[in-house]
């Protein structure tokens, strides 16, 4: 099944996706193996394209807040991305005076953000972030392709 | 003086047993240029790894308390070379060329000769 992010421009999802449902234990292992790979990371984030959260591993932050900002931030950007013709989002990365954050697309209906201090290494934090973004897809594109069948 | 792009193809052209060649900004991470590579040498993620190894290095050199640059850096493999050079003028601040060589058909010090001249002429 391979549905595309295409369909959070314009269309909702075909059902509203519960983020409970997909959060497990991989999630989790995912999330902190990053914070061991990535230097100067400070938090991770899983999140529906609607806005809720998946799962996280932040500290001293309001990770709702962030789900509900990465997505608004999303809608705009895979428009953004759309109108100039440069076809699916992929990932949006803002740098601040004080760090990065970025957000990667992770199957149809997930995004995958990251938080990282200002030394961190940008190439690296790409590399990780797209194959653990690969990996989240496929843990949650599993569990949709179960709820649509049951 | 001689542009990115220019410098690249002068390093694969005229150094022997090149195998790919990046300018990389080591604050980011991120490859300025890249030329070369294969399947097997993706040369972004040599980027990203070799800024760690850069990092490193210039983190060593200032706990040991020495007033020292990086002239270049050399990693022995089974069957390759590779070469990193810290660009020294103005405008390259904060890059480095990484230089894959292939162990059998590259002269060492010839290609440590030519990257020094190679990033000499380089204006980024």
């Amino acid at each position: 099944m391979k549905r595309t992010l295409r369909q959070f421009t314009g269309r909702r999802p075909p059902v509203l996706i519960d983020p409970e449902l997909l959060a497990g234990p991989g999630l989790l292992d995912e999330l902190s193996g990053l914070r061991a790979r990535v230097p100067h990371l400070t938090g991770s984030l899983v999140a529906t394209t609607d806005g809720l959260v998946v799962a996280h591993d932040t500290r001293g932050l309001e990770p709702s807040g962030v789900a509900a900002l990465t997505a608004a931030a999303l809608g705009v950007g895979a428009r953004l991305a759309e109108a100039t013709g440069q076809g699916e989002f992929r990932e949006l990365l803002t740098r601040g005076e004080l760090g990065y954050t970025a957000t990667y697309a992770a199957g149809s209906f997930v995004v995958l953000t990251l938080l990282a201090g200002p030394d961190a290494n940008i190439g690296r934090l790409h590399l990780e972030a797209r194959r653990a973004g690969r990996r989240i897809a496929e843990l949650s594109d599993a569990v949709l392709a179960r709820q649509d069948r049951d | 003086m001689a542009n990115t792009e220019t410098a690249l193809k002068d390093v694969m052209s005229s150094i022997d047993g090149a195998i790919g060649v990046a300018l990389v900004d080591y604050n980011s991470g991120m490859a300025l240029g890249t030329l070369g590579g294969s399947a097997e040498l993706d040369l972004n993620v040599a980027a990203a790894g070799n800024t760690d190894v850069v990092r490193a290095k210039v983190r060593a050199i200032e706990l040991l308390n020495l007033k020292e640059a990086i002239e270049d850096i050399l990693i022995s493999l089974n069957t390759q070379y590779h070469l990193i050079r810290p660009l020294t003028g103005r405008s390259g601040k904060g890059l480095f060329l990484y230089l894959a060589l292939d162990r059998s058909r590259a002269n060492l010090a010839m290609a440590r000769h030519q990257l020094k001249r190679i990033e000499a002429e380089l204006e980024v």
